[in-house]
């Protein structure tokens, strides 16, 4: 079980490599889900291993909501506005990730051994994943210039942030999970909202033709 | 009822009728004001009960209402109704000028109670995950109040708005997280608690609590637009309606000070007061000058009053820097006068702008002969907001140079003095050139509003005149006994 929960929890952070790498939206998107679904396998097993039943609900829940629901209006979106690559990000399409990958790396290692101090579940591999996909979302907002890859990292930090949820505060009240989980799904409409809007007036969704309320 | 139910439910509901409402304006406006008066009815009557020396609490504790909720939730009421009712004539001008379309008015009053509802909501939640959510959803309610046309401008300020408090808002909920696992098994009661936390807060472990306290305050700190996470700010106020940055800079950014407000209080009962107030007074003292070198450098008027809210937030910081039963005082009290004050000042560039059909003051001019209670409205904003005595802003920026004179800081006095030196030469400057002189551009409206669409700004004006010159017992109560809770006495 043990090893289970680790296999899976790298191969999620494998994911958010893809997520954040990967220059076809589509590809980058299908990425996420299998995340998501990597997401939800790593909360059963938890459940298996400490008998935690609220990780069930969750897992119910985060399938509906995020390996189902917002990849497929985010694969919507992308068909609706006819993109299929991503603008280049800042420092180009082979540095991003890297640098993403490094820093995130050692951020992850700054911090999961404090988180480990106060976790509920004490799984090392877990903790750390769940900063590093943090981090990675982080940096995705910084480095990737696509409005839609930045939704994106959004998603990627909610994951991190759902990870670490489970693994330090499984047994907080159940609408805790709900109001997190809505306020994420929430937040990917209304940025795709905006995108829709962004690519409208300017044409293409690089966020950093947005300069002119600078002053 | 519970009236926390009530507010619960009531501005929400409220929102889905405006959201039903037919496309006439009339009817619109009507509603709107008639709406936002019972909303307001409901969180006044919240507050008096906790004046009274009640206790409100619901559904197993998660909400709740203290002093400290009660100070910002009366806010939301007053400053929140004012503006709500200066936005109908606002929304009357863009209409009449075709900037905007009735359909756009309808959606943007009815949100306009979501974002209440969502404010209102993160006062009285008792439950830190639950309060996170409630802020974080202030933004999600708020983008289209801000990018409520679909130019490059609006949009472009949506986008940054919802992108750059997202990502500081997820340090807090980490910071959430943290404190309830560090808590858990720590303190007798739910960890998710405030009021458990913050009864318990000297048995969680002390570097666990120092990291909650910089997570907390660079996301809410990135929400309430303290420096270095303050880019959204001068951005997002300035381009979005003039009643939408009234109710941002005088409302929400109080809201999501009161969430790091509520994290100050736990983590300096656990690890005493020295490392939360070192920390605030390297983030208002770089916010207070960041703020005030951009200051001077502004010609649109709204981002020069958004500068302003940056630099406020540095000083409430700076009160709860430099701490004591004066200093927090000083720094709740600010919290409400600069809410009046930035509403005030917010509102009346809408009248500017409808005068001369622009935010650029250099090309502005001789506004006391064109509209001489608009100058004298934005004239009061001045004052207040530079601290001039007798105005509201004045008090509490007082009763810091006194809490940092008690202390013996007076270094801190003197930085605290440069920058608001600063500020005072920015604004007055900036002021004259508006309002005296001849008309540097066009004047598109050469007349004064009409008083009835001036009532809410006078109201404005007198609330920052009378907390100027008037101690209100019950405000003062209030103060006092949220003193206490975040000093544990």
């Amino acid at each position: 079980m043990e090893h289970m929960i680790d296999i899976v929890t790298v191969l999620m952070m494998g994911t958010s490599l893809a997520v954040f790498g990967l220059r076809q939206y589509k590809l980058s998107i299908l990425a996420y889900s299998l995340q998501t679904l990597l997401l939800v396998t790593v909360f059963l097993l938890l459940h298996v291993k400490y008998g935690a039943h609220e990780l069930l609900i969750w897992s119910a829940t985060a399938f509906v909501m995020k390996v189902v629901f917002v990849p497929l209006y985010l694969l919507r979106l992308v068909k609706k506005l006819g993109v299929v690559v991503e603008d280049e990000p800042v420092g180009g399409f082979f540095i991003s990730p890297v640098v993403a990958l490094s820093f995130s790396l050692a951020i992850a290692m700054m911090f999961y051994k404090v988180f480990m101090h106060f976790s509920l579940f004490q799984d090392d591999l877990p903790l750390f994943a769940a900063s590093f996909i943090f981090m990675m979302g982080i940096f995705g907002f910084v480095l990737r210039n696509s409005f839609i890859k930045q939704i994106l990292a959004y998603c990627l930090f909610e994951n991190g942030i759902h990870l670490s949820l489970a693994l330090m505060a499984y047994n907080s009240h159940e609408l805790v999970e709900v109001g997190i989980l809505t306020d994420a799904i929430f937040a990917v409409i209304i940025m795709s909202i905006l995108a829709k809007r962004f690519h409208a007036s300017y044409g293409s969704l690089d966020t950093s033709k947005a300069v002119n309320l600078r002053g | 009822m519970d009236i926390l139910v009530l507010i619960l439910i009531v501005p929400f509901v409220f929102g889905a009728i405006m959201f039903m409402m037919p496309l006439h304006f009339k009817v619109l406006q009507n509603t709107h004001i008639l709406l936002s008066v019972i909303v307001s009815a409901i969180l006044l009557s919240a507050v008096r009960k906790v004046v009274e020396g009640n206790e409100l609490s619901f559904f197993h504790h998660y909400l709740f209402l203290d002093s400290l909720g009660a100070i910002f939730l009366s806010l939301i009421a007053i400053t929140g109704l004012l503006v709500n009712i200066y936005a109908t004539t606002y929304m009357k001008w863009e209409l009449e000028e075709g900037h905007i379309s009735l359909q756009e008015v309808k959606n943007y009053f009815a949100l306009s109670f979501i974002f209440t509802w969502t404010m209102s909501l993160s006062v009285i939640c008792n439950n830190i995950a639950f309060m996170w959510a409630a802020i974080e959803a202030t933004t999600l309610a708020s983008v289209f109040l801000v990018a409520v046309k679909k130019d490059k401008k609006s949009t472009e300020s949506g986008y940054k708005y919802i992108v750059l408090c997202s990502i500081g808002l997820a340090f807090a909920l980490y910071a959430t997280i943290l404190l309830f696992s560090a808590g858990n098994g720590k303190v007798e009661g739910e960890a998710m608690l405030y009021t458990t936390l913050l009864a318990h807060a000297e048995n969680i472990d002390g570097m666990a609590l120092k990291l909650v306290f910089i997570f907390a305050l660079i996301g809410f700190g990135t929400k309430a637009g303290l420096a270095p996470t303050h880019t959204w700010l001068p951005d997002v106020h300035a381009e979005g309606p003039a009643p939408t940055s009234a109710l941002l800079s005088g409302v929400l950014l109080k809201c999501a000070m009161l969430g790091l407000i509520r994290y100050y209080a736990i983590v300096a009962n656990g690890v005493g007061f020295d490392f939360v107030q070192t920390v605030m007074l390297v983030s208002a003292t770089l916010t207070l000058f960041v703020a005030s070198f951009f200051l001077i450098r502004q010609h649109n008027v709204k981002r020069m009053f958004a500068y302003h809210s940056i630099a406020h937030m540095g000083v409430i910081a700076f009160g709860l820097g430099v701490g004591g039963a004066i200093g927090l005082f000083a720094a709740l009290f600010h919290c409400a006068a600069h809410s009046f004050t930035k509403a005030l000042a917010f509102c009346s560039t809408g009248n500017i702008a409808k005068i001369y059909g622009t935010k650029d003051m250099t090309k502005m001019g001789g506004m006391i002969r064109i509209a001489p209670l608009t100058a004298v409205l934005f004239g009061i904003a001045i004052c207040s907001l530079v601290g001039v005595p007798g105005f509201a802003i004045f008090v509490s920026e007082f009763l810091i140079f006194k809490a940092a004179a008690i202390e013996g800081q007076y270094l801190l006095m003197g930085v605290f003095a440069l920058a608001l030196a600063i500020i005072f030469i920015a604004d007055f400057s900036h002021f004259f050139l508006a309002t005296f002189g001849k008309v540097e551009g066009q004047v598109v409206h050469n007349e004064e509003m009409k008083l009835s669409e001036n009532l809410p700004l006078i109201a404005l004006a007198i609330l920052i005149v009378s907390f100027g010159i008037w101690q209100f017992d019950s405000f003062t109560l209030l103060l006092n006994e949220s003193v206490k809770t975040i000093m544990k006495q």
